[in-house]
């Protein structure tokens, strides 16, 4: 896979709230499904560990959304951008957030939308009763919160 | 052609162009899928049908497999497996002319199976090879298209990060195509063997022989990669034999990496974090081509582009072989233009129910997908390995480094026509297991 660093990603970003949020789900993740395994190959069946699993993995990809967002991370084809004088690259780069931003935000607004149709329902997982509702919310939020950061990623640009 | 076919065909144009200008590959798959839908459907059902991939995608248990096996090869990383694998294969084969393009070879193909990246396995075996065969009077050409073809390892071995993005977007087990890549990245390695064995033979002066090392140093260096390759082990032969399923695999995994790091003395919250942190960006990034390229696929379900594809390759005479050479050249073709992983992103949809109607397997397909994408990772105008490999030798010239890559290019050839005549090369060992 190709993922070529932004010049304007920040090498070393500080470890914020996302940060700890998304590592805790993924060690939470590991260690239950690890658990899991050695549980079921000891002859005892641990309920709900997929559940768990499903929860944590939900959390961690929210959160990694967001931060490859916030770093800039992209898989790109540099067929054309790499061949451009440094005017047209600006124009590709500020082209480029607008329409990440719009992506995001279509993908909000299909999100929120399925969230509204199935908030009454009041979908639950089986063993565990863990609520969709919130799950759903969590994920709106990172999507949202992604739209938000290329927003400011495309004025930052546009401002240059 | 009717006129939703032709909607398909605008998709897919309008996709390559969207791509060429740089915007994310995300993205572009799926704001082109998205726009065609609303064209084809309605706004209502195209934004729905997008929040549905978007929620299904970030909580598939299945796909936890992701960033699981990325925090294995961070934390394998950070125990310097790269280091002590390319030592352990110089130890045994160094001493032989071309034993150290043969040893990073090797090493890739051991790293590869940590990382599941190919531009991550040749930039870490390069760093580590590259340098050592420098000095010890290798030419330039041979060094570095030894580790820039040997890089494309990253993504044969299993776990393989493409195989794992191919088993989501065609909705195959990743545990069988796991399985599926085993003989064909060892067929692979051996042909890159004998591509390095057959180049020192007729020109003897581009690899001299280094001095033989005692057998107490080679089982010194052997039992220093024996944890990892008992994880390895672990890990790929668990989900071979039907132990543990691709997740489950991928938490042991991480856990045995966590714990071989302590073993190591390489255990810091500084390697930790940075491991998970690299994870989750990493991560992320995939994640949204995923999301992207769900809703493409979508698009192109839409659109019956792909009976189109069908009944194109069905006039070709019904004719397996030909019907497949022909996909071959399209997906050479398009290799020169899109990155690996937009090209499988992009023909996987369509070409898929095209290659099913074959009476082919999409498990082999899936592995021969993944093979003729490697390819554009070793050959201008995409070439990243050689883009990788010339950051760490600023002074070879990128043409020097193509022209290392030439012979490994002729054994790749060779092994998609060994992968197209033999499919059992990819397929016996999933049904031998499986019974």
């Amino acid at each position: 896979m190709s993922a070529s660093p932004h010049p304007e990603a920040p090498a070393n970003a500080p470890r914020g709230p996302l940060f700890y949020v998304g590592s805790v789900a993924l060690l939470t993740a590991m260690v239950t499904d690890a658990g899991s395994v050695i549980g079921r190959h000891l002859g005892m069946r641990p309920l709900g560990s997929i559940e768990l699993v499903q929860a944590a993995i939900l959390v961690t990809s929210s959160a990694a959304l967001v931060a490859a967002v916030l770093a800039r991370k992209h898989a790109r084809v540099h067929l054309l951008v790499g061949r451009v004088g440094a005017h047209s690259q600006l124009f590709l780069e500020r082209l480029a957030s607008v329409l990440s931003a719009l992506f995001f935000f279509a993908l909000s607004a299909g999100a929120i939308w399925i969230a509204h149709d199935e908030w009454y329902a009041h979908e639950q997982s089986e063993l565990l009763h863990i609520p969709y509702a919130l799950l759903r919310l969590i994920a709106i939020g990172a999507v949202l919160g992604a739209a938000l950061v290329l927003v400011r990623q495309a004025a930052e640009r546009l401002s240059r | 052609m009717n006129g939703t076919s032709l909607g398909g065909v605008l998709g897919v144009i309008a996709l390559i162009v969207v791509l060429s200008t740089g915007v994310p590959i995300g993205v572009a798959l799926g704001l082109v899928g998205l726009v065609g839908m609303c064209v084809l459907l309605g706004v209502e059902p195209a934004l729905i049908k997008s929040g549905v991939i978007v929620f299904d995608t970030m909580s598939r248990y299945e796909l936890g497999v992701l960033p699981l096996f990325l925090l294995m090869a961070h934390l394998c990383f950070a125990a310097n497996a790269s280091r002590d694998f390319f030592n352990a294969a110089a130890c045994l084969f160094g001493h032989r002319r071309g034993g150290l393009a043969l040893a990073s070879v090797g090493a890739c193909a051991g790293f590869g199976a940590i990382s599941g990246s190919s531009l991550a396995t040749a930039a870490t075996i390069g760093l580590v090879a590259l340098p050592e065969m420098r000095q010890r009077g290798y030419s330039d050409a041979l060094a570095t298209g030894a580790v820039a073809a040997g890089g494309t390892l990253g993504q044969a071995v299993p776990p393989s990060g493409a195989l794992i993005v191919f088993g989501i977007i065609a909705e195959q087990s990743i545990g069988k195509l796991f399985t599926a890549a085993i003989v064909p990245a060892i067929a692979q390695m051996l042909l890159y063997f004998l591509a390095i064995i057959l180049l020192c033979r007729f020109r003897p002066n581009i690899a001299p022989p280094t001095e033989r090392v005692g057998w107490a140093e080679r089982g010194r260096a052997i039992l220093r990669i024996g944890d990892i390759v008992l994880l390895i082990v672990l890990v790929i032969g668990g989900i071979a034999l039907g132990w543990f399923t691709p997740s489950e695999a991928a938490s042991v995994g991480a856990l045995g990496a966590l714990l071989l790091c302590a073993r190591r003395r390489r255990l810091s919250w500084s390697t930790l974090g940075t491991a998970l942190s690299e994870t989750l960006r990493t991560s992320g990034m995939i994640y949204v081509v995923l999301i992207g390229a769900l809703i493409f696929s979508a698009f192109v379900s839409c659109t019956g582009l792909t009976d189109e594809v069908t009944g194109l390759l069905a006039a070709v005479g019904g004719n397996r072989i030909l019907t497949l050479f022909v996909i071959t050249a399209v997906l050479l073709l398009l290799g020169s233009l899109l990155d690996g992983l937009a090209l499988m992103l992009l023909m996987t949809p369509i070409l898929m129910p095209a290659v099913v109607n074959l009476g082919l397997s999409p498990i082999w397909f899936g592995i021969f997908l993944v093979r003729a994408m490697e390819i554009g990772f070793v050959h201008p105008p995409i070439g990243m390995n050689l883009y990788v490999i010339q950051n760490i030798v600023p002074d070879v010239p990128l043409g020097r480094i193509f022209k290392g890559v030439l012979p490994f290019l002729a054994a790749d050839f060779v092994h998609l026509l060994l992968l197209i005549f033999v499919p059992a090369l990819v397929l016996a060992l999933p049904r031998m297991l499986s019974q």
